[in-house]
């Protein structure tokens, strides 16, 4: 049985990498995406959290790139390029981690959403949109500052306030696979609640899951950079307090457009990336999209 | 038709007025325009406790004593001479023949009066309390106002009470209800209010009754701004012609602009580190939750030797400050400033900083951090400073560095002010915190923000205290200088207290920071600074800057200004031009829309 099972699955992966592969811009966002992530985890084999240390920052301050510093310094001399890297850690730490919190807490409401479709589905489902229309960005400020500044109150605050766009697309999904008749046939043999969603339920939204949480990544690091921007971070370097730093000492009136723009188009090249997977995968995984696409 | 033409005749014709009448007027108003970016509280000094209501009052009212404009000392304003008893009890002034704006004489009942309502009304005590706080009682005969002190006060003479007109003032039923929004107001310094407008601006005319003379100039504006970054775009663009208390890197935006003098001197201000050594509430009982370790003074010093001052300045201030190698007093009160040297000199030194806690036995992990000799507690503090403050983060990261490599982990906790006040002035909730103040010309203010009576009571009251500090060898220096009438024998005093808060460590002085101004110099001629050695315009001590300044004159500017106007003005009639134009145009569809629907 279960070599069968394996068999079918790997044949299943198979087909789905040869589909993904014709989406050329969906590879080209795999390949960057594959790049950031080795070089954030190689980082600490070169270079240590030193870097971002003003007291060993030795360059001149705000230094046009040259061959010491190749994407300049900041206002305490110390190395872009190298903050880039250290700081990409943060960043991309904190996306996944927060894209990961937002999926579990939109997955089982969503699915439990659409599972019980008594009075349960409906309160779950009115907290959903209760979440839906705060302020997501007002909301994750005003917990952060609650919490205090740390790597773990920011993952929180941004996973919390994103849930409720995967809780209502996963709930939609559910509805439709437990329309299938063969929910009906295992219900029959007497099969419960946990049986049918983690058993029939859950393997059938996945594909649709990880396509969302791709792209809820992408939007993660945007709200890390932009909560950072007004001043809320978890202490450490990222790209989004970079960003923050270039503001608060005047790096455009001083014209060092190196610390501006090198955050901002790593912010921007890692969210597309993510995008572009993320747009892949769905138009792989959903049939009508692929279709469409064809046509 | 033919009445739309007259009124659009009459509208070009109230266009033009207001330009030929300023062309026939002889001598056009010298208006000077202040930038701040605090509003007026209230125009009523009772109650107003703003710096910026401060600065204003100074202008409109005479006090006992003003410092000298030269060396800061107390020197006469309305109190023409004074004499002491030999016990120092009794104090009595000569009050000067002069007249209140509205013709009135001034006499000793004026000053009587002020000083009896803030002693027997407490809403009266709003705004300067303390400076009655130890009156017993005020009389006037004549010209002759008499203080009798219930203990011996040397800083009698930096009396911040405004001399409020008695024939006024005494009509009011109830001075904490009252805004005082009546213009133009009755006072005796060099300028009157003409008008507030809340939140927008305060306007004062020239006093020409002053008993100085006249001031040189005609108006005096004071234009509020919310944001900072706005009043230095109005600097430049001309709106304001001076604004004071800038930020660093606000004042390196004026650089580029030719008609700008950037005013760079030195401060009134000292920055420092305030650490909470164990702090205790007014009946010595714990409160808070600080870190044991900096009970101890060994610890605070190694902290000291950590820091390198001079760095701080020139990352953090741009240069624009003077690192401290003192304590809480700038070295602008040239008298009352102290300065260590030798041995008891600390200067940055990280491998002494370490000798220091390994020898008191704070031994380092496997991590690279020290905890108590007991091993009970890491040394992990927190460092308090204010949300959206560029500078105290970049103090902070530097702080961090440096104390990492002593085995001291430093974390950032970023509050916003209120909370602030509250975690570091009464509840104690800090290791270590970013703190400073503003020194006047008698520092008697500051060195009472380190007294024992200063801490809060245990409910959260009172207080006022910058350090949680109670020290006998401090409590008995402050008596003897407040006793201590002789100026040189005082500053001595003084200089062994601010030793005191050096050694001990319960703040550490990081900076002074410099006192940055800018004002136009095609409109402002020329303004003395207070002290007249390097000193300040706005925020300084006493209206000096703003008494003896002088505008550009006309002849000079004329051609600007009136161009300027010119242009305004035949912008102002082409725009009602074509308004009136456009207006027509419509009005005349609509009728004809209402011709055709009648």
């Amino acid at each position: 049985m279960s070599n069968v099972t394996w068999v079918r699955r790997r044949r299943a992966i198979g087909r789905f990498w040869a589909d993904f592969r014709t989406h050329r811009a969906g590879v080209v966002g795999l390949v960057i995406l594959a790049v950031a992530v080795v070089l954030a985890l190689l980082a600490p084999l070169f270079i240590d959290a030193s870097v971002t240390n003003v007291v060993s920052g030795t360059g001149a301050k705000m230094a046009p790139p040259s061959l010491d510093d190749p994407l300049g310094t900041d206002e305490s001399g110390r190395s872009v390029l190298l903050m880039i890297w250290w700081g990409s850690r943060t960043s991309l730490l904190i996306g996944f981690l927060a894209a990961l919190l937002s999926m579990v807490i939109g997955t089982v409401l969503g699915i439990a959403a659409g599972h019980f479709r008594g009075r349960i589905g409906a309160v779950i489902l009115r907290v959903t949109d209760w979440f839906l229309v705060l302020p997501s960005l007002v909301t994750a400020l005003v917990l952060a500052a609650i919490l205090g500044g740390s790597t773990a109150t920011i993952i929180v605050a941004i996973g919390v306030t994103s849930w409720p766009s995967t809780a209502r697309l996963i709930r939609a999904q559910t509805l439709a696979v437990e329309a299938r008749p063969y929910i009906e046939r295992s219900l029959a043999l007497g099969a419960g609640h946990w049986h049918i969603t983690t058993r029939h339920v859950l393997p059938n939204v996945a594909p649709l899951l990880l396509a969302s949480t791709t792209l809820e990544v992408a939007s993660a690091i945007v709200t890390e950079s932009t909560l950072a921007f007004l001043g809320v971070s978890a202490n450490k370097t990222s790209w989004g307090t970079m960003l923050r730093g270039s503001y608060d000492w005047g790096a455009a009136t001083a014209g060092a457009w190196w610390y501006i723009l090198v955050p901002g188009l790593c912010i921007v090249t890692v969210v597309m990336a993510f995008t572009l997977c993320g747009r892949a995968l769905e138009t792989v995984l959903n049939p009508r999209l692929r279709t469409r696409a064809h046509a | 038709m033919r009445k739309l033409l007259a009124v659009l005749a009459a509208l070009c014709v109230l266009a033009a007025v207001p330009g030929t009448a300023m062309a026939a007027e002889p001598a056009p108003k010298k208006v000077i325009k202040i930038g701040v970016t605090q509003s007026v509280d209230s125009m009523n000094p009772f109650l107003a406790v703003r710096l910026v209501t401060g600065s204003i009052q100074r202008m409109i009212y005479g006090f006992l004593t003003v410092p000298d404009s030269k060396t800061l000392q107390p020197s006469p304003d309305l109190a023409e001479s004074w004499t002491t008893s030999p016990d120092g009890l009794t104090w009595t002034f000569k009050i000067r023949q002069a007249k209140w704006s509205d013709g009135q004489p001034i006499t000793a009942a004026d000053a009587a009066w002020t000083f009896n309502k803030m002693m027997t009304d407490d809403d009266a005590k709003t705004g300067n309390g303390p400076a009655v706080e130890n009156f017993a009682s005020v009389t006037a005969n004549g010209q002759e106002l008499t203080i009798k002190l219930k203990a011996p006060q040397a800083s009698m003479l930096d009396n911040p009470v405004p001399i409020m007109p008695k024939h006024v003032w005494e009509k009011i039923p109830k001075i904490g209800d009252y805004e005082a929004e009546v213009y133009p107001t009755v006072g005796s310094g060099p300028y009157v209010a003409v008008e507030h407008k809340k939140d927008q601006f305060v306007r004062l005319e020239a006093n020409p009754d002053y008993w100085r003379g006249r001031p040189k100039i005609d108006e005096l504006q004071i234009i509020f701004y919310d944001n900072p970054a706005a009043s230095i775009v109005g600097l430049k663009k001309g709106d304001i012609d001076l604004i004071g208390r800038l930020n660093p890197s606000d004042f390196e935006s004026l650089k580029s602009d030719q008609n700008i003098v950037q005013w760079n001197t030195q401060g009134r201000r000292a920055t420092y580190l305030q650490i909470n050594h164990g702090a205790t509430t007014s009946d010595n009982k714990p409160i808070g939750d600080g870190h044991p370790a900096l009970k101890d003074p060994k610890v605070r010093t190694a902290l000291h030797y950590a820091i390198d001052k001079q760095k701080l300045v020139d990352e953090v201030q741009g240069g624009l400050a003077k690192p401290a190698d003192g304590s809480i007093i700038p070295p602008l009160y040239k008298d009352f400033f102290w300065e260590a040297s030798g041995a008891e000199k600390i200067s940055f030194d990280l491998a002494k900083a370490n000798k220091i806690l390994d020898d008191a036995g704070y031994k380092k992990g496997a991590d690279g951090v020290r905890t108590m000799p007991d091993g009970s507690r890491k040394l992990q503090f927190r460092f308090s400073i204010h949300t959206d403050t560029p500078v105290e983060e970049k103090l902070a990261e530097y702080l961090t560095g440096w104390f990492k490599e002593l085995g001291v982990t430093l974390t950032t906790k970023r509050l916003d002010s209120s909370k602030f006040s509250e975690e570091t002035g009464t509840t104690a909730l800090f290791d270590i915190a970013i703190s400073g103040w503003s020194v006047n010309p008698d520092p008697e203010e500051v060195l009472g923000t380190h007294l024992c009576s200063r801490r809060p009571t245990a409910s959260g009251d009172g207080g006022g205290t910058e350090s949680f500090y109670c020290d006998p060898t401090y409590e008995s220096l402050y008596l003897e200088q407040q006793k201590e009438l002789d100026r040189g024998k005082r500053a001595e005093t003084i200089k062994k207290m601010e030793e005191r808060l050096y050694t001990d460590a319960p703040v550490i002085a990081l900076y002074y920071p410099n006192d940055l101004e800018g004002y136009r110099k095609d409109r402002i001629a020329s303004i003395t600074p207070i002290p007249e050695d390097k000193g300040l315009l706005y925020g300084g001590s006493g209206y000096w800057p703003f008494y003896t300044l002088e505008a550009v004159s006309k002849d000079g500017a004329s051609a600007d200004g009136g161009g300027s106007n010119a242009g305004v003005i035949a912008g102002v009639a082409g725009g009602v031009v074509v308004l009136a134009l456009a207006g027509f145009f419509v009005l005349r569809r609509r009728s004809g829309a209402a011709d055709e629907r009648e």
